[in-house]
């Protein structure tokens, strides 16, 4: 009889497993204990990286407790160290970055896997927004610089005071440096990200949905509407969540237009700072613990921001679809 | 093979022997000794201001001594300060000399020895259309009243009582300064603090203080380029950028009444007012003197007193010989203004004293 397997099937515990058997079983634990190991390495390296910032900013965080929240002030030569004007700007600049880029990356991306006219044009797009994605962001940021804050404080910001300036958001001075530019800047930033992703995703909405909601005499745009994109809808958050991510953190660029003061106001005019930007520009001539663990608390407050949104996001996406966003 | 690698290894020995250390002979132009560095490699770290100024002078010395090789980082004052505490460079630079805290933590109040190895002076640029270079009068009270924000308006009356025959605009002042911690906001808050009161008392001095107005910009150029664009703007820039790239700037009425505009000359005008200037008390702003420059400070360079390598150290005591006497006149092209012979003096001085071994490294006559 061979090591045939109806005999074996019929046995509830095979008292000898053959060899092969048992160097899969072996495979199968090697395996196994490589892909936990992984895991956890990923995991030790999350752990090294929060207790590398942690360590250096315990003075910082002895020193201010909570405080160091809530306070507006940031004044190196008197060693007051306050976190909130660089969060709120954090937060404001990136928001405003993906209130400008969503709308444009959704529809960009609806255009380049919906509209089967393109033809010849598909390609070109498709690499422009590759292109675009390519593009260091201190090359943005200096354009930004010449060219996007001349253009901010000339014609935008007057444009935006003229039509919406009975809001808070668009009073005062206009020096083309600020909260709007930074935000301007992270939308283009952020832009080719979006629109790859959401692209991919709106591709993946299987043909035969999008054809039965035709056959009932349903038009293009409703399709789109009631069809492709609620089932798009989850990988689109993915893109948006990732889209944040290198919205929150972008430094350089930020840096080069949003006037790096820290203060907040409702004006988006007005300078402001960011979280990054303030690493970015006192890191090197910072001397003191106190001082360099006031810097190092902003590093670990933007990565706890950070995982915070991507946390929220995802509750978010559960409420609505009862399943976890697509891991992009 | 074996023949190439014998001919190599006399040729090396040769080289060895040759540059075996420093000579006290005489050079004849300038009257200090012919100093012929020992073969090494030198990696210094630190201040930004200086670094276009060691870049060239390191350079020059590399083509004439060319075993001697110079890699300065200028990656900053405080990050020069932590490299050289930890050791893991020859030499460091920063704008402002090492704190009592921060010799402490390399070894002590003697175990470092600091030399000014150039100066820097901080000019008020702006851009203001139809007020050309130098038309534009400052003095201490108009400075510190606009960078506190009381002074608002270009035409506000402080200003124009010192500006007859110029037409201030009726335009909001943008102030930009820079966001980076940097030298250059020390050297000008350090100014402003001597002449101001409610300077002193209020956002007071250092690399990086909290601006009671105006928006930062990180680095010089990106200063300079912000003022350049933005009508109405004003901001401290160091000297070099605003003759490197045109800018106009203003006259400063400095501590004898005179009103100049700042120049290298008027650095080392001011520096000449200040003999006694060492490590602990090294501020030389609002200088008195009618063509002082007044908000001048110097830049500092430093090492270990005691060079663990005898070779590394000699090389490097006659580099930095040679940085402050012939060397300096290879800051010119960049702007940088020459230090005045007595803190040259100052400068031997303090290199004599290190040493190796317990033997000093640099054998050089003290100038008179």
């Amino acid at each position: 009889m061979s090591r045939g397997t109806a005999t074996e099937r019929v046995v509830p515990t095979p008292l000898v497993v053959s060899s092969r058997q048992r160097r899969l079983v072996a495979g199968d634990r090697v395996f196994e204990g490589l892909a936990v190991g992984a895991a956890i390495v990923i995991l030790l390296i999350a752990a090294v990286f929060v207790l590398a910032l942690f360590v250096p900013a315990l003075p910082a965080i002895t020193k201010f407790g909570f405080g160091f929240l809530t306070s507006s002030t940031w004044d190196p030569v008197r060693l007051q160290f306050g976190a909130l004007p660089a969060i709120y700007g954090t937060l404001l600049t990136s928001a405003i970055g993906l209130l400008i880029a969503f709308p444009i990356g959704i529809g960009a991306a609806l255009f380049l896997a919906e509209e089967a006219r393109l033809g010849l044009l598909r390609g070109p797009l498709s690499f422009a927004v590759e292109l675009l994605a390519g593009i260091p962001s201190v090359v943005i940021g200096l354009w930004a610089f010449f060219i996007l804050t001349p253009l901010m404080r000339d014609n935008v910001d007057p444009f935006l005071s003229h039509t919406l300036g009975f809001l808070p958001f668009f009073q005062g001075s206009a020096s083309g440096y600020g909260f709007l530019t930074a935000g301007v800047v992270l939308a283009i930033m952020v832009l080719p990200i979006l629109i790859a992703l959401s692209r991919d995703v709106i591709r993946a909405v299987p043909r035969s949905l999008r054809e039965a909601s035709l056959a009932l005499g349903a038009t293009k745009a409703e399709t789109v509407w009631s069809v492709v994109l609620p089932y798009a809808r989850v990988g689109i958050t993915g893109a948006v969540l990732l889209a944040l991510g290198r919205a929150l953190g972008e430094t350089i660029a930020v840096t080069m237009v949003i006037g790096n003061r820290p203060q907040i106001t409702a004006s988006l005019y007005a300078q402001g700072y960011t979280l990054p930007s303030v690493i970015a520009n006192e890191f090197t001539e910072a001397v003191g613990n106190l001082y360099q663990g006031a810097l190092f608390e902003l590093g670990l407050i933007l990565v706890l921001i950070t995982i915070i949104v991507n946390v929220a996001a995802r509750i978010l996406v559960w409420r609505f679809t009862g399943s976890a966003p697509v891991r992009v | 093979m074996k023949r190439i690698l014998i001919a190599l290894s006399v040729g090396a020995s040769v080289l060895l022997a040759a540059c075996g250390g420093t000579t006290g002979a005489t050079n004849p132009s300038t009257g200090g000794p012919t100093v012929v560095p020992p073969a090494a490699s030198l990696t210094g770290a630190g201040a930004t201001f200086p670094a276009p100024f060691y870049s060239a002078a390191f350079y020059v010395y590399n083509q004439r001594y060319s075993q001697v090789t110079v890699n300065y980082q200028s990656v900053g004052s405080g990050a020069g300060i932590q490299q050289l505490t930890k050791k893991t460079v020859d030499f460091g630079a920063s704008d402002v000399p090492m704190s009592a805290t921060e010799l402490a933590a390399a070894g002590g109040p003697d175990a470092v020895v600091q030399i000014a190895t150039t100066l820097g002076t901080v000019s008020l640029a702006y851009n203001l259309p139809g007020v050309s270079n130098g038309q534009l009068k400052l003095t201490p009270d108009t400075i510190a009243g606009i960078f506190l924000g009381k002074i608002k308006k270009w035409n506000d009356p402080a200003l124009a009582a010192d500006n007859s025959g110029v037409s201030l605009p009726n335009q909001a002042i943008t102030v930009v300064h820079r966001s980076d911690g940097s030298g250059t906001s020390y050297i000008f808050t350090d100014y402003l603090s001597a002449v101001s009161a409610d300077w002193k008392s209020g956002p007071g001095k250092g690399k990086s203080i909290n601006w009671p107005v105006g928006q930062g910009a990180k680095g010089n150029e990106a200063v300079a380029t912000t003022i350049k664009q933005t009508p109405g703007a004003i901001g401290y820039v160091e000297l070099a950028y605003v003759l490197q790239t045109g800018m106009t700037q203003a006259s400063l009425k400095n501590k004898d009444g005179n009103f100049v505009v700042p120049s290298e000359a008027g650095a080392t005008a001011a520096a000449k007012e200040f003999p006694n200037v060492t490590p602990s008390q090294f501020s030389i702003v609002n200088a008195p003197g009618k063509d002082s420059a007044p908000i001048t400070g110097y830049s500092w360079l430093m090492l270990y007193k005691d060079e663990a390598d005898k070779t590394k150290g000699t090389a490097l005591v006659d580099l930095l010989y040679w940085l402050i006497t012939e060397g300096q006149q290879y800051g010119s092209n960049t702007h940088y203004a020459k230090l005045p012979s007595a803190m040259v003096k100052n400068d031997v001085i303090s290199l004599k004293t290190v040493t190796s071994g317990g033997s000093a490294l640099l054998t050089v006559p003290t100038p008179s």
